[in-house]
């Protein structure tokens, strides 16, 4: 009988390449990807908002977001993905799927997304100014202040952008979700887009 | 060695002394400094002579100084990045810069086309339409290719780009054109008022005219006050300065289009960075401040090299402390002209007469001539004596009819000023016309746009300033801004008056749109040939139509046009303005997108696993999926697509399979919502089964097809075809958002969440109880043909398993989690190795599918109903569904169809092309015999022969008889025999076996 | 153009997708072909201002009613489909 390993692979891989790229000196941008998180898209049934407000009001101790707005919880992140419905983003497994089954059975329909997506994490005195490259919309902090969130598109692909907490030395991070098939040609868009104001990559299992 | 800068003066300028710079032009060389362009360089170094003539091959100089110039149009840089109609009026001198005439043969000085002069009575306007209409195959054999070598101007590169481009955003309270007295004024209200600004200026220097014209504003010479208002600006965090950036277009809803020459002012782009970037800007309001553009007149000669526009003139000398002439003339109509008789003398020149076309000039002026020792003539110039060497003398025709010489080396004419409508009337918005100012101003403007300053017909200096900052206050109170917009900048106001002139009748080419050899003559021709309307003018001269759109030609055509046909300006009307305004890049607008990074790309979870093997990828849509993997000693595709169809069919392989659109359907009312969409009813599908699902569009026709499985009582999983996931989605949502709101149910795309595989072959089952837990029972009772659930694999993670052939073999479909995909290609290898387990591409599948007699995209081609492709019995009579009553209309239920049905080559050694048209055998082929085409081909190692599909009429009752293929793109004609589309296993045995 | 979608704000044309007039109603089940012909084909080319579907695909994917005049592309109202936003019907 053969011995079956299940990698996991992050659909990175293979293009990202940990250290610096593009211009040198001090990088103007930071790229993380997060790897290995648990993401569940919560939409909720037809007439049954109160109740997956409740739900997740029990679940998590806040309120889930009804406009675009990014919530952080105790031990997870809720991210409004669009009417009546958000995503869920957490570690190790204490809100998967299985788990949220139970907290919404009624009240919503859940979507395992966990590998549906990719993870990056943009940071850097050029962030906003490299994003300008790919996102159509307005992200002056004035605009998409910390907890906005928004689903657009960037390279002609959807993604799902919010504004995380500030980096302790004031910068703003900008968390990017994007589809996994779409990965590396994004990527290779992002790092085009930033190598002129120097770039440092690297990984983390950390949300 | 340089030659030494002759027309330089010895101080002054906004040049940078302690930083030469050393250039060509047409392999000579000169040298220049920094702040300069390459027209003010030339200047410096005496060069008269920059260019040729489009159609006459004319000598011609520098006309103006900025983004309007219609002659000094150069080849800029050497090799790849050669660019031609670079206008050397705005292209910034750097070190090196090399710089080459264009239109010109054998050199620029003796043009062996510019004979074309002694022929000119036949380039007339229409030339080219009256004379080269017949015979008509000449045209393209003949006539294009020559008169395309002897007109036209410079050559592009002829080889890739080298250099990369990028787009981006900005969004912004308040965008302001341009960074003169009026733009800079505005940006000081709006950003005081806390509004985000965004100027944008063409130039690399900002200031506008303040750096040509000076003057004196809230009592500080017109430099300090410069400095002074961009130190300030510089310090308002939301307000931003961009130089090298033209506003070329304004779009719907407060979208604008910039261009950002970010580095055309160095050799090569710094390591990383971009050449041009394209800025669409998003802007609640728009103050277009882009200032004016000083009119020639037209006169014999006026062409000439040496004759130029006075505020250029002047701004060569003080903007660029170079001398166009050493002792020049001035011919204006209008009180600003004289402007440059003053910068003139302050710089210590001589000046050799004024003609005036006006019945009065100033008490000052006619001091300032006394004092200058020159002559005033009341008159109009009438002709020039000159060359490619430049101006010599001037003909005058005097006030009262008597005729006068002045010797000169340069002229600088003025026949007024044209506000920059162009932006402002990209809505087709049409100008209006001011009597006081002989020129048209805007009328209105696309929502949240204004005009100010010059722009807007105000020419003073004082009321450039106070039009731009109340535009400013304006703009950002409406955009929401409520701060304190300050004190305005006070400065006087020139007095601004004018005579109108705008031809002035004399022997000799007098040019109205010089980058296109437009004549006065040939405006008079179009008129006395019937084509008065301005379009037809435009068109049939083409006037206006060059690659500078008629900004220095297009007022005074139509005023040429108005005296010929006794109308007034006004009534001749301007033609429609489009962006962009000047000249982009094709570069630009693709930003990112070009090669490789053409479109996004889509990856398969195994796809680097894949490329492992070897694996020749195909493009399908956004993805790449591998066709087939070829072994070594294989000699072409076939053999491999053939080894990989026999290792399936004999023993086991697979696919990835994951391109396929594959979306969650959740909720209570998840089947009823199905049986809406699908023709067929799955509301009845039992938990844990799949049914194959066809969508028609709502006008009866087949949309996509697929398998849907029933995963729970309220959840679903279809899947869609590859090509029409996305579309699919679309349609899904608009139906249960828009069609049928009343309906609770929910949908996700999960198509990137699963790694899916085909695992296909005999020997399927046995591979799998390699890989799936030993406890899962896979046997034909415990997992039944269209079986669909969730099972444990060894190792211990989960993964979804349909039992669902496409190939007409026993197998399986498997999904797990894409992260796993990768280890799971992997892990069917080693599970497989002891069956020999061959992994296939597209190809392979393909094959199998056409063995089968599935159809596939080409079949589901857009016109074909469910009965053509053989599944009319799938249509349910019990229910409503998308499509329903569209479908059993008259003509898609008509018996003579063409539906989809087998075919073979009566040879069995030919092979088979889709697109052949299929014909009754013995007639000859014609659309009244054309009975369908054949849709699909493969060579088929099951049949040992070619085998396909066609749509053919009544396909289905001629089974057996022979008909004629005729494929007349590749010559071909032979006979093939209609067939059962299942040519392998058709009574489906292996599947459910 | 920019369509201010009611649950994302402002967005680019980029994000949406036309599907066109919004007026025609899918007729009931048993309304008949003549109804169905009408409602599949027959379209007003309105020059002016027209009620029509938007799918914000690039966003927030709900289904929009964008009222639209076709000869300035102004933009006077945008409302959701009736069934993006359902979890909060009856509430």
């Amino acid at each position: 009988m053969a011995e079956f390993s299940w990698d996991i692979r992050s659909p990175l891989d293979r293009a990202l390449v940990a250290g610096p790229h593009g211009a040198r000196g001090d990088a103007g941008v930071s790229l993380t990807e997060i790897r290995n998180f648990d993401l569940v898209q919560v939409m909720a049934r037809r007439g049954k908002a109160a109740d997956v407000a409740k739900a997740a009001k029990a679940r998590f101790g806040v309120a889930a977001p009804e406009t675009p707005k990014a919530v952080g919880a105790a031990d997870a992140m809720l991210i409004w993905s669009g009417p009546d419905q958000f995503m869920v983003l957490s570690k190790g497994g204490k809100h998967g799927i299985e788990a949220l089954g139970q907290a919404f059975a009624s009240s919503a329909s859940l979507s395992d997304q966990s590998h549906a997506r990719v993870l990056i994490s943009i940071a850097g005195t050029k962030a906003r100014t490299m994003l300008a490259k790919l996102s159509s919309i307005d992200l002056h902090p004035d605009v998409f202040a910390v907890g906005s969130a928004a689903a657009t598109s960037m390279d002609h692909t959807s993604v799902t952008l919010w504004r995380g907490n500030d980096r302790p030395d004031g910068q703003a991070v900008f968390n990017l979700l994007a589809f996994a098939t779409f990965a590396e040609s994004l990527w290779h868009t992002v790092l085009d887009s930033a190598a002129e104001y120097g770039v440092t990559i690297s990984h983390s299992e950390e949300l | 060695m340089a030659g030494a800068q002759t027309n330089r003066l010895d101080k002054g300028g906004l040049i940078d002394r302690s930083a030469p710079l050393n250039f060509r032009f047409d392999g000579k060389s000169f040298s220049g400094f920094q702040g300069d362009t390459l027209a003010s360089a030339l200047v410096a170094n005496g060069v008269k002579l920059v260019g040729r003539s489009f159609k006459y091959h004319r000598p011609r100089g520098i006309l103006t100084a900025g983004s309007e110039e219609p002659n000094a149009l150069v080849e800029l840089r050497t090799g790849a990045r050669r660019e031609p109609n670079t206008k050397a009026t705005t292209a910034e001198l750097y070190e090196g810069l090399e710089a080459a005439s264009q239109n010109r043969w054998p050199s620029l000085a003796f043009d062996v086309m510019s004979v074309n002069q002694l022929f000119s009575p036949i380039f007339v306007a229409g030339f080219y339409y009256k004379t080269f209409m017949w015979p008509a195959k000449f045209w393209e054999a003949i006539y294009e290719p020559a008169i395309r070598r002897a007109a036209g101007l410079g050559r592009a590169a002829g080889v890739a780009d080298p250099d990369h481009y990028d787009k981006a955003w900005a969004h912004c309270d308040v965008l302001i054109a341009g960074s003169g007295p009026a733009g800079l004024s505005a940006a000081l209200a709006a950003g005081r008022s806390g509004a985000r600004v965004i100027v944008c200026e063409e130039d690399f220097t900002l200031g506008g005219r303040l750096l040509s014209d000076g003057g004196t504003v809230d009592g500080l010479p017109a430099s300090e006050w410069l400095s002074r208002t961009l130190a300030e600006l510089a310090a308002m965090p939301d307000v931003r300065i961009m130089t090298r950036t033209t506003l070329f277009g304004v779009y719907d809803g407060g979208t604008y289009g910039a261009l950002e020459r970010v580095n055309d002012h160095l050799p090569s782009p710094p390591e990383h960075q971009v050449r041009q970037r394209l800025w669409r800007i998003v802007a609640k309001r728009c103050v277009v401040a882009a200032g004016a553009i000083e009119r020639p007149i037209v006169f014999a000669g006026n062409d000439t090299p040496g004759v130029m526009m006075a505020s250029a003139m002047r701004s060569y000398i003080s903007r660029y402390a170079a001398t166009p002439a050493k002792r020049m003339a001035l011919f204006t109509n209008n009180e600003d002209g004289w402007r440059t008789v003053e910068t003139a003398l302050a710089a210590g020149l001589q000046i050799a007469a004024v003609i005036d076309a006006r019945a009065d000039i100033s008490p000052a002026h006619r001091s300032l001539a006394s004092k200058g020792g020159f002559p005033v003539l009341h008159g109009a110039v009438s002709g020039i004596d000159g060359g490619k060497d430049g101006v010599r003398k001037i003909a005058v025709s005097l006030t009262g009819g008597a005729r006068a010489e002045v010797e000169t080396d340069g002229l600088a004419v003025s026949g007024g000023w044209n506000p920059t409508v162009g932006l402002t009337s990209y809505h087709r918005g049409r100008p209006k016309w001011r009597d006081d100012i002989a020129a048209f101003v805007p009328d209105g403007a696309p929502p949240g746009m204004v005009a100010a300053g010059a722009a807007n017909g105000a020419f003073g200096l004082g009321a450039c300033l106070r039009e731009g900052f109340d535009a400013g206050a304006v703009a950002a109170r409406d955009a929401g801004r409520s701060g304190t917009a300050g004190s305005v900048p006070v400065a006087d106001d020139q007095a601004f008056s004018l005579t109108p002139l705008w031809h002035i009748a004399g022997k000799g080419k007098a040019f109205v749109d010089q980058q296109h050899d437009v004549t006065a003559s040939d405006i008079e021709l179009a008129q006395r040939e019937g084509f008065e309307s301005v379009e037809h003018l435009k068109r049939y001269t083409t006037l206006g139509m060059a690659t500078d759109q008629g900004k220095t030609s297009n007022v005074a055509g139509l005023a040429i046009m108005a005296a010929v046909t006794g109308r007034s300006i006004p009534e001749t009307g301007t033609t429609i303005y489009r962006p962009p305004y000047v000249p982009v890049a094709i570069g630009a607008f693709a930003g990112h997108h070009r090669d490789e990074t053409f479109h996004a790309t889509r990856l398969t979870p195994s796809h680097h696993w894949a490329a492992e093997q070897g694996a020749i990828f195909v493009d399908t849509g956004l993805w790449k999926r591998a066709q087939w993997y070829p072994r070594a000693g294989e000699k072409d595709w076939l053999e491999s697509v053939t080894r990989e169809v026999k290792a399936v069919r004999s023993g086991v392989g697979f696919c990835d399979v994951s391109t396929l659109g594959k979306i969650d359907v959740h909720g209570p009312d998840a089947g009823a919502f199905l049986d809406r969409v699908y023709i067929n009813t799955f509301s009845n599908l039992a938990v844990g089964k799949a049914r194959y699902g066809l969508m028609l569009r709502e006008d009866g026709i087949v949309y996509d097809d697929g398998t849907t499985s029933r995963l729970a009582e309220d959840h679903y999983f279809l899947t869609t075809t590859t090509a029409k996931a996305g579309l699919v989605m679309q349609h899904l949502e608009f139906c249960r958002q828009v069609l049928f709101p009343e309906l609770d149910v929910q949908l996700t795309s999960v198509s990137d969440q699963w790694a899916q595989f085909s695992i296909a072959g005999p020997k399927t089952r046995d591979l799998l109880k390699e890989i799936v837990d030993p406890t899962e029972d896979l046997s034909n009772e415990g997992f039944p043909f269209m079986g669909a659930r969730e099972v444990a694999l060894r190792g211990g993670i989960k993964a979804r398993l349909f039992r669902i052939s496409f190939s007409g073999e026993m197998a399986f479909e498997i999904s797990v989690p894409a992260r796993y995909g990768e280890a799971m290609a992997r892990n069917l290898m080693l599970a497989g190795k002891q069956f020999g387990v061959t992994p296939y591409g597209t190809e392979a599948l393909g094959v199998m599918r056409i063995e089968k007699g599935h159809v596939a995209g080409p079949e589901l081609s857009g016109t074909t109903t469910a009965a053509d492709l053989g599944l009319g019995k799938m249509m349910s009579t019990k229910k409503d569904y998308i499509g329903r009553v569209m479908a059993g209309r008259e003509a898609l239920v008509a018996p003579d169809r063409q539906v989809v049905v087998g075919i073979k080559p009566t040879d069995r050694a030919r092979r088979l092309r889709s697109g052949a048209h299929i014909i009754p055998k013995g007639q000859t082929p014609g659309p009244g015999n054309d009975q369908g085409y054949v849709t699909s081909v493969c060579f088929s190692p099951t049949s040992d022969q070619w085998i396909g599909l066609a749509l053919v009429e009544r396909g289905r009752e001629r089974i057996g008889e022979i008909v004629h293929a005729h494929d007349p793109i590749r010559g071909e004609d032979y006979d093939v025999e209609l067939c059962n589309p299942v040519f392998y296993d058709p009574d489906g045995g292996r599947q459910r076996g | 153009m920019r369509i201010t979608c009611p649950f994302c704000g402002e967005r680019e044309l980029g994000e949406f997708t036309y599907l066109g007039d919004a007026k025609p109603v899918r007729p009931a089940a048993d309304a008949g072909e003549d109804a169905v012909y009408d409602y599949v084909y027959l379209r007003d080319n309105i020059a002016g201002v027209m009620s029509e579907n938007w799918y914000h695909g690039g966003g927030c994917r709900a289904w929009l009613k964008v009222t639209r005049n076709t000869l300035t592309h102004e933009i006077s109202a945008v409302e959701p489909a009736a069934g993006a936003g359902a979890a909060k019907v009856g509430a």
